[in-house]
Order: structure tokens, then sequence, then C-alpha cells
């Protein structure tokens, strides 16, 4: 069996995902098959890459509290604005030393307005 | 009365005498006058001729001699003097320049001195520069490290106090607010 390339994979599963097939299990079947399980974690985020092409976003929320549903949708209106996206997915995760605020990963691209951020970057900025 | 005696045969002979010839009245013979003539002469000619010579180039020489030393002895004072002028004038010249040194040594001393306090002057200046440098530099350190210092501690206080006072609500906000920055 031909290998496929890491970008190959992304796009065939993004394709999937945006016609509703959710093949998650047979790439890992094949991931696990070809022994590239290691390489899963760049997968996935190839495969965000595609979808957010097709302007599906997925974006990983870190806070120290749980998100509220205002919150939830503030940074949704936020994110389809910024990234011209037509659908928002999120994985939410708590993290107390976060201390307040909110890290927003995408793709590619990151928005960290943790308190534990902002009071590095202000330890960072000693002389 | 002899006395007048003698005289008077004295006046008797030479009376007598005239008659025959004042000559050999006075005794004075003709032959033997012509000898002793001649011998005379001979006595001159042999003189000048051998001993005068010897004589007169004796005292010849012994007044060049004379000269010459009275020459040596003029010319030595001459020299004397001229040495004594060369003296005078060397001990002036000397003089002048014995002044002339004192004055460079003088000149020279006071140029040093004056150097010295420049010197002097200059490196008490840079000290005072590099004290106040220091200081300055100091100064700056001490800011920074306060500066640093302060920044750690109201960055540990605000992670220790934001750490317990925030609440759900309060971090809602706090997104919020983050969000809206972003946009």
């Amino acid at each position: 069996m031909a290998k496929l390339s890491r970008r190959k994979i992304a796009a065939l599963w993004a394709s999937e995902l945006l016609k509703g097939r959710d093949i998650t299990g047979q790439v890992a079947a094949y991931l696990v098959e070809s022994r590239r399980v290691d390489e899963a974690t760049l997968i996935v985020r190839d495969t965000e890459i595609a979808l957010a092409e097709h302007g599906v976003v997925v974006a990983d929320l870190t806070s120290a509290y749980a998100l509220s549903a205002d919150s939830r949708e503030a940074i949704e209106k936020f994110l389809a604005i910024k990234m011209n996206a037509d659908k928002v997915a999120f994985r939410e995760s708590t993290e107390p030393s976060v201390i307040g605020g909110v890290r927003i990963e995408t793709a590619g691209r990151q928005l960290d307005a943790t308190l534990k951020t902002r009071l590095n970057q202000l330890k960072a900025s000693k002389i | 009365m002899e006395y007048y005696t003698q005289l008077t045969v004295l006046a008797a002979t030479a009376e007598a005498s005239a008659d025959e010839g004042i000559l050999a009245a006075l005794g004075i013979d003709w032959m033997l006058l012509a000898i002793q003539l001649v011998a005379f002469l001979v006595l001159v000619w042999i003189l000048r001729k051998f001993v005068y010579p010897v004589f007169i180039r004796i005292i010849d020489e012994r007044e060049e001699k004379i000269e010459a030393s009275v020459k040596a002895a003029e010319i030595a004072e001459q020299n004397a003097e001229s040495a004594q002028e060369n003296v005078q004038a060397l001990l002036k010249e000397a003089r002048k320049e014995a002044k002339e040194i004192v004055a460079t040594a003088k000149d020279e001393a006071t140029a040093m001195v004056d150097a010295s306090d420049k010197k002097a002057k200059a490196r008490a200046d840079k000290i005072v520069a590099d004290a106040h440098d220091k200081i300055e530099k100091d100064v700056i350190a001490a800011r920074k490290a306060l500066h640093n210092d302060t920044i750690e501690l109201v960055a540990l206080a605000t992670e220790k106090v934001v750490g317990q006072i925030t609440s759900a609500q309060l971090d809602k906000k706090v997104i919020d607010s983050a969000v809206k920055e972003a946009r």
C-alpha cells in the first residue's frame, strides 16, 4: 500500500467531515497500520487548517473557569469575523494555572489573553 | 832755595835743547817713533782683522739675543694681556652662560611645576568624573534593580491576590474585555 502524505490525509479527512461523514476511526486505523501514530497530532492540525480554508474553524479554548454561554458566543463571533469562518467549533479545557482570561488556539494562530501570560509579559519587561 | 835751583837748571836745559830741536829736547827718537807707529798700526790691523770681528760678532749676537728676548718679552706681555682679555671675555661669557643656565633652569622648573599642577588637576578631575560616572551607573543599576524587583513583586502579588479573588463572574468580564480588545 502506497504511503499517503500527511497533507493528503488531512485534505481527505477534512473533505469527509465537511460532507458530514466522520472517518476518524478509519484515519486512526490507517495511522496505526502504517505505524504513523506519532504523526497524529500534526495530521489533526493539518486537517484543522484544511477545514479553516473551507470556513470551518476548530478552536482550543483554555480558561481558569468553565466558559459562560455569553463568553463562548462572543469568542465565536470574534473568530467568525477574524478568520472569515462560517462555522466555529470549540474544544474547551479548564486550567486554573492561567488564573483568568482565555487562550484561544486555532490552526496556526493563537490569542493568549490569560492573566498568567500577562503577568509573565510583565515579568519579562524587566530591564 | 833748592827748589829755585832746580828750576833754574831745568830752564837752562830747555834753553839748550831748543837749540838742538824740540823733539830731541823732549827725548823723542824718530826712528823709535816710526817703529812704534808701525807696530801700532800692525797691532791695529791685527785687532781689526782678527779680534774685533769676533768681539763684534759676539756683541751682535748678544744684541740679537737681547733684542729677541725683549721681543719675546714684549710678545709674552702681549700674550699675557691677550690672555687676560681672553680670560675676562671667557669669565664674562661664563657668567652670561651661568645666568642663562640659571634662568633656563628656573623656567624649566616653573614649567615642570605648572605641568605637574596641570597633571595633578587633570588626574583629580578624572577621579571626580570617574566617581560621578560610577555613582551614576550605580544609581542606574539601583533603579533597574528597584524596577525589576517592583515588577517581580507586583507580578507575584497580583498572581497571589488575583488567583484568590477571581471568580467565574470576574473571569467572564476579563474574557469579554480581551475579546473586545482583540477585535
